[in-house]
C-alpha cells in the first residue's frame, strides 16, 4: 500500500463529500416543504407527503438509485449519472429529514408559544422568531446524524458508476490485488470524515445561542 | 364606584364532557392584589388562563377595564366572538407570568424582554434594549442581561419573565403559580419582586400555593374547590376561624410552607 | 415499453426464492446481531474495563463506515487471510456483525436507562450479577429497547439489498436479473421497490403491534 494509492482514495473522497453535501442541502429544502405538509391540518397536503415519506423510507437506497437511474432516461431526461445519484440521495434524505423536522416542530414546548402569544406577537412572528428557531435547534443533532448516514450511504452511488471512495477502492483493489489494505484505507477515510462531521456538529450545537453547555 | 379591572360573569369552562369551571363570578378591583387559592385540580389555573384568553371560556363573559374579552353579547342576547384585532388589543393590557417561566431559550435575558418591544411595538433596537434593561434593573438582574435562560437559576429566570411581561406596560399582571417550579430557597426573590409590584399599585391576580404571600399581600382571596369559588373576601375574613372544612383541609396540606401565623 | 404481468407470473418461483433468501438472511442476521450485540453491551458494562475500550473502538469503526466497505473487506479481503466465503455465508457474517454493532448501542442505552438503584436493591438481596441481568435488568429494558430495535430491523432489511453487489442471490439480485433477461429493467426495479416497501411496512406494523402489546404490561423503568 503506497502513499500514491492512499492519495487516490483521498482525492475520490471529494466526490463522496460533494454528493453528500449537495444531497443534504437539497434534501433539507425539500424536507421543509414536506414537514409543513405533514403538519398541515388538511389531508389534501398531508396524505401525499405521508405517501412520499413512506415510500422513500420503505425502499432500500440502492433500489431507489437503480430506479431513478433508469427512470430519468425513460421519461426523456438524459442526464449524467451524477445527477441521478444526487436526485436519488436527495429524495431519500428529504424523507428522513422531514420526519425529523416534524418531530422538532411538534416538540416545541407549548409554553414558549403561549408566552409569545401573550407578548402580542402575530402568528407569523411567532413562527419566524420563536417556533422555527427552537424547532431547528431541537432537530440539529438529528440533522448531523442524518448527514453521517448519508455520507455512509453515498458508497452506494458507486453502482451507478461514480468514482467516489468506494468505487475507487474497488477499482484499485482489483488492479493491485491488495483488497485488505485498500478497503481498510477506505474505511479509515470514511471514519475520519464521519468523525469530523460529528465533532463539527457537536461544536456548532454547543455554540448555538442559549445552548445548555 | 370605580370600574373593576376584570369582571367575570357566569363563566363556565368545559374540556370535552368534563366541566372544570362552573358558574364563576369574580371581580378583580383595580390596583389590588387578588389571590386564587385552592387544591390541585380545583380549576384555579384554568380560570387564570381564561382571564388571559389562553383558554376560551365555554360560557359567560369577561370584561377587562369595561371592554369585553374574546366574546360579547350581541343585540339579540347571543354570545358572539370578537374579531381577532379586538381580542389582541384588549389582551395587550394583560401581562402573564407562567409557572415554567417560558423564557425563549435562544434569546438572552435582554433579548427576551426586548423581543416584543421590537417586533410588536416596532421600537428601534437601541430604544427597545434600553427599555428592556430598565425593566431588568427593576427586578435586580441588570448584570445578567447577556445571559441565556440556561445560564440563569430558576428564580432569576422567573424574574426575567416578570420583566418581560412588565416591559409591555400592562395594566394587569396575571401570575400562574409563579414559584411552584422553584426550589424553596429561590421563591423569596420572586415573591419580593411581586411584593414591590403590589406596593406600586399594580393590579395583580395570583394563583399560588404560597399561603403566606396571599395572607400578607393580597387584598382579596378566592378559594376554589372543584371548579367553583367556595367563598371570597379579605384575608382576615377568609382565614378567620371557624373555617370552612374544605379550607381547613387545604391549609393542613400547605401550611408548612411558611404561613405559621394562620395556625 | 408495456408492463406485462405475465412476466411476473412466469418468474414467480425465482421471485419467491429471492424473497425467501432476503427474509432468511435478514432474520438470521438480526437474531445473531441481537445476541452478539447483547453480549458486547453486557461485557462493556459488567465485564473487565480492559474489554470496554477495544470493544467500543470496534463498535465505533463498524458504525462509522459504510456497510458496503465492510462487505467488500470480508468478501474480497477474506481470501487473502485464508477465509474464503461464498456470497451467502459472507453476506450473513457481514450483516450479523454490522447488526451487532448497532444492537450493542441499543442495549447499552437500555442498561443506562434502568436506574442504578434497581441493580443495588437486587444486589443487597443477594442476587448474582447474572441473575440481576436476567431477572431485573432485561425485563425492565425490554420496553426501552424495543422501539429502536424495530427501527434497526427495518434498516437491516434495507441494507440487505446491498448484498446483491457481491451476488448473493437475494431479492435485488434476482429481480434485477429478471429485468435484464426480459429487457424490462425499469419495470423490474419498480416491482422490486414495491416488494421491499410491502415487507418494510409489514415489519414496521408488526413492530408497532409488539410495542403496543408490551406497553400494556407497564413495567417500564420510570
Amino acid at each position: 500500500m503506497t502513499f500514491k494509492l492512499f492519495n487516490l482514495l483521498v482525492q475520490a473522497s471529494v466526490w463522496t463529500i460533494g454528493i453528500s453535501a449537495i444531497s443534504i442541502v437539497i434534501g433539507f429544502i425539500l424536507a421543509l416543504g414536506l414537514s409543513a405538509a405533514l403538519l398541515s391540518a388538511r389531508k389534501l397536503y398531508r396524505r401525499p407527503a405521508e405517501f412520499f415519506i413512506s415510500f422513500f423510507r420503505g425502499v432500500p437506497l440502492l433500489v431507489q438509485l437503480l430506479l431513478i437511474y433508469n427512470l430519468l432516461p425513460f421519461i426523456g431526461l438524459n442526464v449524467p449519472s451524477i445527477v441521478a445519484a444526487i436526485v436519488g440521495m436527495s429524495l431519500c434524505t428529504a424523507a428522513y429529514q422531514a420526519e425529523n423536522l416534524r418531530g422538532g416542530f411538534e416538540s416545541v414546548p407549548k409554553g414558549f408559544i403561549e408566552a409569545a402569544d401573550m407578548a402580542g406577537l402575530s402568528p407569523r412572528q411567532i413562527f419566524m422568531r420563536i417556533k422555527a428557531p427552537i424547532a431547528l435547534r431541537l432537530t440539529f443533532p438529528a440533522l448531523v446524524n442524518e448527514a453521517i448516514m448519508i455520507l455512509k450511504s453515498s458508497s452506494l452511488v458507486s453502482v451507478v458508476g461514480i468514482v467516489e471512495i468506494t468505487r475507487m477502492a474497488q477499482d484499485l483493489a482489483s488492479s493491485t490485488y491488495m483488497p485488505i489494505e485498500i478497503f481498510s484505507s477506505a474505511a479509515i477515510i470514511y471514519l475520519a470524515i464521519c468523525w469530523i462531521v460529528a465533532m463539527t456538529g457537536k461544536y456548532v450545537e454547543r455554540s448555538l445561542p442559549g445552548a445548555v453547555k | 364606584m370605580t370600574l373593576p379591572a376584570i369582571s367575570v360573569q357566569n363563566l363556565v369552562k368545559r374540556f370535552g364532557t368534563s366541566t372544570v369551571l362552573e358558574a364563576i363570578n369574580l371581580t378583580i378591583p383595580a390596583g389590588q392584589v387578588s389571590c386564587l387559592i385552592g387544591p390541585s385540580g380545583s380549576g384555579k389555573s384554568t380560570l387564570l388562563r381564561c382571564l388571559a384568553f389562553l383558554e376560551e371560556a365555554s360560557e359567560g363573559m369577561i370584561t377587562v377595564n369595561g371592554e369585553a374579552l374574546g366574546f360579547f353579547e350581541n343585540s339579540r342576547g347571543e354570545r358572539e366572538r370578537l374579531p381577532l384585532a379586538q381580542i389582541r388589543r384588549v389582551r395587550s393590557q394583560i401581562g402573564m407570568v407562567f409557572q415554567q417561566f417560558n423564557l425563549w431559550p435562544h434569546m438572552t435575558a435582554l433579548g427576551n424582554v426586548a423581543e416584543a418591544l421590537k417586533t410588536v411595538h416596532k421600537a428601534p433596537k437601541a430604544e427597545a434594549e434600553e427599555r428592556a434593561l430598565a425593566q431588568l434593573t427593576k427586578v435586580g438582574l441588570a448584570n445578567r442581561a447577556g445571559h441565556y435562560p440556561s445560564q440563569l437559576s430558576g428564580g432569576q429566570q422567573q424574574r426575567v419573565a416578570i420583566a418581560r411581561a412588565l416591559a409591555l406596560q400592562p395594566k394587569i399582571m396575571l401570575f400562574d403559580e409563579p414559584t411552584s417550579a422553584l426550589d424553596p430557597e429561590l421563591t423569596g426573590e420572586v415573591l419580593n419582586v411581586m411584593r414591590d409590584l403590589a406596593t406600586e399599585g399594580m393590579t395583580m391576580v395570583v394563583v399560588s400555593h404560597e399561603i403566606g404571600f396571599a395572607a400578607t399581600v393580597a387584598q382579596q382571596i378566592s378559594f376554589l374547590d372543584q371548579g367553583r369559588i367556595l367563598f371570597a373576601g379579605a384575608p382576615g375574613h377568609v382565614f378567620a376561624k371557624p373555617r370552612h372544612p374544605r379550607l381547613e383541609q387545604f391549609l393542613d396540606t400547605y401550611l408548612d410552607r411558611g404561613a405559621s401565623m394562620l395556625v | 415499453m408495456m408492463f406485462d404481468p405475465n412476466v411476473i407470473l412466469r418468474h414467480m418461483p425465482e421471485i419467491m426464492s429471492g424473497t425467501a433468501v432476503t427474509l432468511a438472511l435478514w432474520i438470521t442476521g438480526m437474531l445473531l446481531g441481537v445476541i452478539l450485540g447483547f453480549i458486547i453491551a453486557t461485557l462493556r458494562r459488567y465485564g473487565s474495563p480492559l474489554l470496554d475500550v477495544p470493544l467500543g473502538l470496534i463498535v465505533e469503526v463498524l458504525r462509522g463506515t459504510p456497510f458496503l466497505i465492510q462487505i467488500f473487506l470480508v468478501y474480497y479481503g477474506g481470501p487473502f487471510i485464508g477465509i474464503s466465503l461464498d456470497p451467502i455465508p459472507c453476506g450473513l457474517l457481514g450483516l450479523s456483525i454490522y447488526a451487532a454493532a448497532y444492537y450493542s448501542e441499543i442495549f447499552r442505552a437500555g442498561y443506562q436507562a434502568v436506574p442504578h438503584g434497581h441493580f443495588e436493591a437486587a444486589e443487597c438481596l443477594g442476587l448474582s450479577r447474572l441473575q440481576i441481568i436476567r431477572r431485573i435488568l432485561l425485563p425492565e429494558m425490554a420496553l426501552i429497547v424495543l422501539p429502536p430495535s424495530v427501527n434497526l430491523a427495518v434498516i437491516l432489511l434495507k441494507e440487505s439489498a446491498v448484498l446483491s453487489i457481491i451476488t448473493v442471490p437475494e431479492l435485488t439480485t434476482t429481480v434485477s436479473a429478471i429485468g435484464s433477461q426480459e429487457y424490462a429493467f425499469l419495470e423490474a426495479i419498480f416491482l422490486l421497490a414495491l416488494i421491499y416497501w410491502f415487507i418494510v411496512e409489514a415489519a414496521a406494523r408488526l413492530g408497532r403491534a409488539a410495542e403496543a402489546r408490551l406497553s400494556t404490561y407497564r413495567f417500564a423503568a420510570p
